[in-house]
């Protein structure tokens, strides 16, 4: 059977195909979920709350794109904007610890590549972050990042272009295991 | 032509260190699966809420009909012609029961927030605190769908709600008091106790509408 017809079981009330079309996309709803919050938790949260906004809005779901972009765009906007809600009150806990941590020193050990690496995939500005993950680390298109986000192709391969530029002077340390 | 900032080799090389980067576990299809159906279970009876709508402003139409008919008998001098149209009523009301839902449920969470704050001997059982604010969570996003949120000041509560019972939903048994902590220092810090009750009218609460919202 075709998504189409799928989709249509799926406006006509057929439980059976609503679990059908979350079967078929979970696991790339969930990853993208993962890979941007990093916290099982919290991409448990972000997927469902996707697939429960997926079928209340499917009636306007008109099928110019494929469903897995517009799915995609429903990923993306919840779960950036959970992350900075996240954010936010991580924020508040992290000014918290600050005032605790008056007058103490720190020592920071060499890190390891690992530890480096997802220092400065973190500090990327988010939409850099995202497009990175999205197309580095997850192998989506530019056309459907430029969808799923809103934005035009040539924004997110520009994007991208900056994100390695930014990660390739970060990881500067590590130069010669990507130039032998 | 290449771009002088492409390295093949530099790429090839990120892209294989950065799929260690959040790694995904394998997905909890039957876990999320379960908690959709609830969810949507909830929400289906969130969807009489239009038909509600519609009773709630026929039943006031009528009502403000027979106000203009009295008014226009005493005041025969003067016709004054209501500015309210049908839309402006309808939506009065609509946005007036969903004022009712908001303070009963604003209510539920001051006492929620009151006795998880007040629990300072951790008697409270944390799977119990978690689940009740997973409850008022879903409600919290409810509300902010609705016109309810549409008030800057109610929003920016909801917001704040929000993010404290996310935080207490998740909240993990092995690091329970470390994150009780921070989580009663955050709610202080934002002032959300004084803020939530600020925001509850005075007077009863308004009969218990758990089923409309």
């Amino acid at each position: 059977m075709d998504e189409s017809q799928l989709i249509a079981r799926v406006r006509a009330g057929e439980s059976a195909a609503e679990r059908a079309l979350y079967d078929a996309h979970v696991d790339r709803v969930y990853r993208l979920a993962y890979r941007l919050a990093g916290d099982d938790a919290l991409a448990q949260e972000f997927t469902q709350e996707t697939f429960i906004r997926a079928f209340d809005k499917l009636s306007s779901f008109r099928g110019d794109a494929a469903f897995s972009t517009w799915l995609h765009t429903i990923t993306t906007t919840v779960v950036l904007n959970g992350l900075r809600k996240v954010k936010r009150f991580r924020q508040r806990e992290a000014d918290i610890d600050d005032a605790h941590d008056i007058g103490t020193t720190q020592r920071h050990a060499e890190p390891d590549l690992k530890v480096r690496l997802k220092q400065a995939i973190d500090e990327l500005p988010e939409g850099y972050r995202t497009v990175f993950l999205m197309h580095d680390v997850e192998g989506y298109t530019h056309e459907e990042i430029g969808a799923a986000l809103g934005v035009e192709t040539g924004t997110s391969k520009a994007q991208l272009s900056r994100a390695r530029a930014k990660l390739r002077v970060a990881l500067a340390d590590f130069a010669g295991e990507w130039t032998t | 032509m290449m771009d002088q900032h492409e390295d093949p080799k530099f790429e090839q090389w990120l892209r294989d260190a950065a799929k260690s980067y959040h790694s995904p576990l394998p997905t909890p299809r039957e876990e999320m699966w379960q908690r959709i159906e609830a969810a949507r279970r909830h929400k289906q009876v969130i969807a009489i809420r239009p038909w509600m709508r519609w009773a709630l402003a026929a039943a006031a139409l009528l009502v403000l009909g027979i106000g203009i008919g009295r008014l226009s008998v005493r005041e025969q001098q003067v016709v004054r012609v209501p500015h309210t149209t049908v839309t402006d009523t309808i939506d009065a009301l609509a946005n007036q029961a969903y004022q009712v839902a908001a303070t009963q449920y604003l209510s539920r969470t001051e006492s929620f927030l009151t006795a998880f704050r007040a629990d300072a001997n951790r008697s409270a059982n944390t799977a119990r605190l978690a689940r009740q604010a997973r409850d008022l969570l879903t409600t919290t996003q409810l509300m902010l769908d609705s016109p309810a949120a549409q008030d800057p000041r109610l929003r920016s509560l909801l917001e704040d709600l929000e993010l404290v019972l996310m935080q207490i939903s998740l909240l993990n048994p092995l690091e329970d008091d470390r994150d009780r902590d921070l989580i009663t220092q955050g709610m202080n810090q934002s002032n959300v106790l004084p803020k939530l009750r600020s925001a509850i009218p005075a007077g009863p609460v308004p009969v218990r509408t758990e089923g409309a919202l």
